[in-house]
């Protein structure tokens, strides 16, 4: 897989604490999901892929390239919308967008064009002539993501893109950037909302006190932080016999019964998904869905916070 | 160096300094400056203002800003141009952008410094017609020009020091303050040093006054005007008490050159080689 980030022994010292040395890298096609508490060095650790801030020791290269050395080129594709955007409040959306096209070398032509699209994508198309200041904040927070959206690039990094954002707004962010990942595009994304992470992102990457616990699928953490995992069943009925059977299959550690079906445990390591649902099947329970419970990521990212010495 | 990014960056600064209130409440006082004196000169009466002098009473809108007003709206323009962006967060949207550092700095300056000039030629427009106005038609307007762009030429000095102060302190309320308090002193320094040596006659007294920065940006359109103005002209300067600390027209220039290179190579450097700030405020 192309490496479209790569963290190299990087530290950045800033004299009260340090950050790194962190080494972890990001292929092309990946959502990965940054995490870590506050002040654990996730904003660090983008701010110095995108050159922003110098490393101490080590170094870190954004689509092969040093961008401190090579900015304009390491920047080329990138888009970046951070935490809480103060964005120029005398602008309105469509000036804005405007500027960051001619930032991305935008030429005339396609300028207008993406800033009519981009507006369209995050829902801003009634609001292209209001001046950003009298935005709400989820409407400025749209329109950060917009602006990182704009050339368009390969790669976005996006710090808490989803704070703010009403939950309509929510759901069509997720499938925007599923389909710019779809078309070839990479998402770097940090988040404090871990039901978002789960949901959208396929690889993690974890900081905490300026170390990296984890780098990995998220599937991969859930079953190395967590020492057993549930499993929820949703029937149409309740065969008797059908709970005693599913306890019996290896793996499993306890199941009970809820409202609308099963809740089983399973030790971390096994995965008993697919025997539970021949069993349901083959009961004639009526099998609606089988799944791991969501809500494991919070889980088993407490474990692992918990489990590296805080 | 693409200039295409360098003009999309001074025209967004251009834009963003005219969008603060404080600016144009400068826009505003350029106005009153320009027009109160003369309010006041044609309500004193004709027999005080000699008729030899009333075809070049637009001096004194041109020149009687000089000293303070214009180099205050200079600095006041400048300390901001970098230090709000870090301070708004609006830096490193900008920075994270494919722009060099060097596109982002000469975008910075060059709109900033084009505000400058705009208030510069404002002042004397509104000089000129307030005058023409008020005493009827103007003579000697053909050097105008050249008092115009000595003016802007020489308003480099505190602008190219606050601009590198803003960037250095990254606190616009702070480069505002050090950049004023290094202005004042300088202007208060010249005051007395050349009281001092009017009294004793004491060479290196008359020295430090000349490498000071305000002397340099005080006498340069004087200089520049002064041999092609008539003596009816020069009296209304006296008048009005502005006059040019004695000095050559090419030293003023190489003093001013020299402070705005040494300021704008310290700003380069520290921009190049510190951290782009988090949002402060």
């Amino acid at each position: 897989m192309e490496e479209v980030v790569q963290f190299e022994e990087t530290v950045k010292d800033y004299g009260s604490k340090e950050i790194g040395p962190l080494t972890f890298s990001v292929g092309r096609g990946e959502i990965v999901g940054l995490l870590g508490p506050n002040g654990s060095g996730k904003s660090t650790s983008i701010r110095l892929m995108l050159g922003l801030i110098r490393p101490s020791l080590g170094r870190v290269m954004l689509m092969g390239l040093d961008p401190l050395r090579h900015h304009v080129k390491a920047l080329d594709k990138v888009g970046y919308s951070p935490e809480l955007a103060n964005l120029q409040a005398f602008m309105t959306p469509s000036e804005f967008l405007e500027l960051t096209g001619r930032l991305v070398g935008l030429g005339r032509g396609l300028l207008n064009e993406q800033v009519t699209k981009t507006l369209e994508d995050v829902g801003l198309s009634a609001y292209e002539n209001y001046k950003i200041g009298k935005l709400s904040k989820g409407m400025v927070q749209r329109l950060s993501v917009a602006q990182a959206m704009m050339g368009p690039p390969s790669l976005l990094v996006l710090d808490e893109p989803m704070i703010g954002i009403d939950p309509a707004g929510v759901v069509h962010f997720r499938s925007l950037f599923r389909r710019f990942v779809s078309d070839g595009g990479t998402i770097i994304m940090s988040s404090h909302i871990l039901s978002e992470v789960e949901t959208l992102c396929n690889s993690l990457a974890i900081i905490h006190s300026g170390k990296l616990v984890f780098r990995g699928e998220i599937e991969k953490f859930i079953q190395t932080a967590l020492k057993s995992r549930l499993i929820e069943v949703e029937l149409q009925t309740f065969p008797d016999d059908l709970l005693v059977e599913i306890q019996g299959v290896p793996g499993v550690t306890r199941a009970t019964r809820m409202e609308r079906g099963y809740l089983v445990e399973a030790a971390s390591g096994s995965d008993p998904r697919s025997e539970i649902a021949k069993l349901v099947v083959g009961s004639g329970a009526g099998l609606l869905s089988i799944g791991y419970s969501r809500g494991e990521l919070d889980e088993a990212y407490i474990a692992a916070i918990k489990g590296s010495g805080n | 160096m693409n200039i295409g990014k360098v003009r999309t960056l001074a025209l967004y600064e251009l834009q963003r300094t005219v969008a603060r209130k404080k600016v144009l409440a400068l826009v505003i006082l350029t106005i009153l400056v320009d027009t109160i004196p003369y309010y006041f000169l044609s309500t004193a009466g004709s027999s005080s203002i000699p008729l030899a002098a009333r075809p070049y009473l637009w001096v004194v809108g041109v020149f009687l800003p000089q000293a303070f007003f214009l180099q205050f709206i200079a600095l006041f323009i400048s300390a901001g141009s970098m230090s709000e962006e870090y301070e708004q967060g609006t830096a490193e949207i900008l920075l994270s952008k494919p722009v060099s550092r060097d596109e982002y700095f000469l975008g910075k300056f060059s709109g900033g410094f084009s505000l400058l000039t705009l208030v510069v030629v404002l002042n004397a427009v509104l000089s000129v017609a307030s005058s023409t106005l008020t005493f009827g038609p103007q003579l000697s307007l053909e050097i105008l020009p050249s008092v115009v762009i000595s003016q802007v030429f020489s308003a480099l000095v505190f602008f190219c020091a606050a601009f590198m102060i803003g960037e250095l302190v990254r606190r616009s309320s702070l480069a505002y303050i050090i950049a004023s308090a290094v202005f004042f002193t300088s202007q208060i320094a010249g005051i007395i040093l050349g009281a001092i040596f009017r009294l004793t006659g004491n060479e290196f007294d008359h020295l430090l006054d000349l490498y000071l920065p305000t002397s340099p940006v005080n006498s340069l359109p004087l200089l520049v005007a002064r041999p092609s103005l008539p003596s009816g002209a020069t009296s209304v300067l006296q008048l009005g008490g502005i006059n040019a600390i004695e000095s050559s027209v090419v030293f003023s220039i190489g003093l001013i050159a020299v402070y705005a290179i040494v300021s704008l190579v310290i700003t380069r450097v520290y921009f190049g080689w510190a951290d782009v700030a988090k949002k402060i405020s």
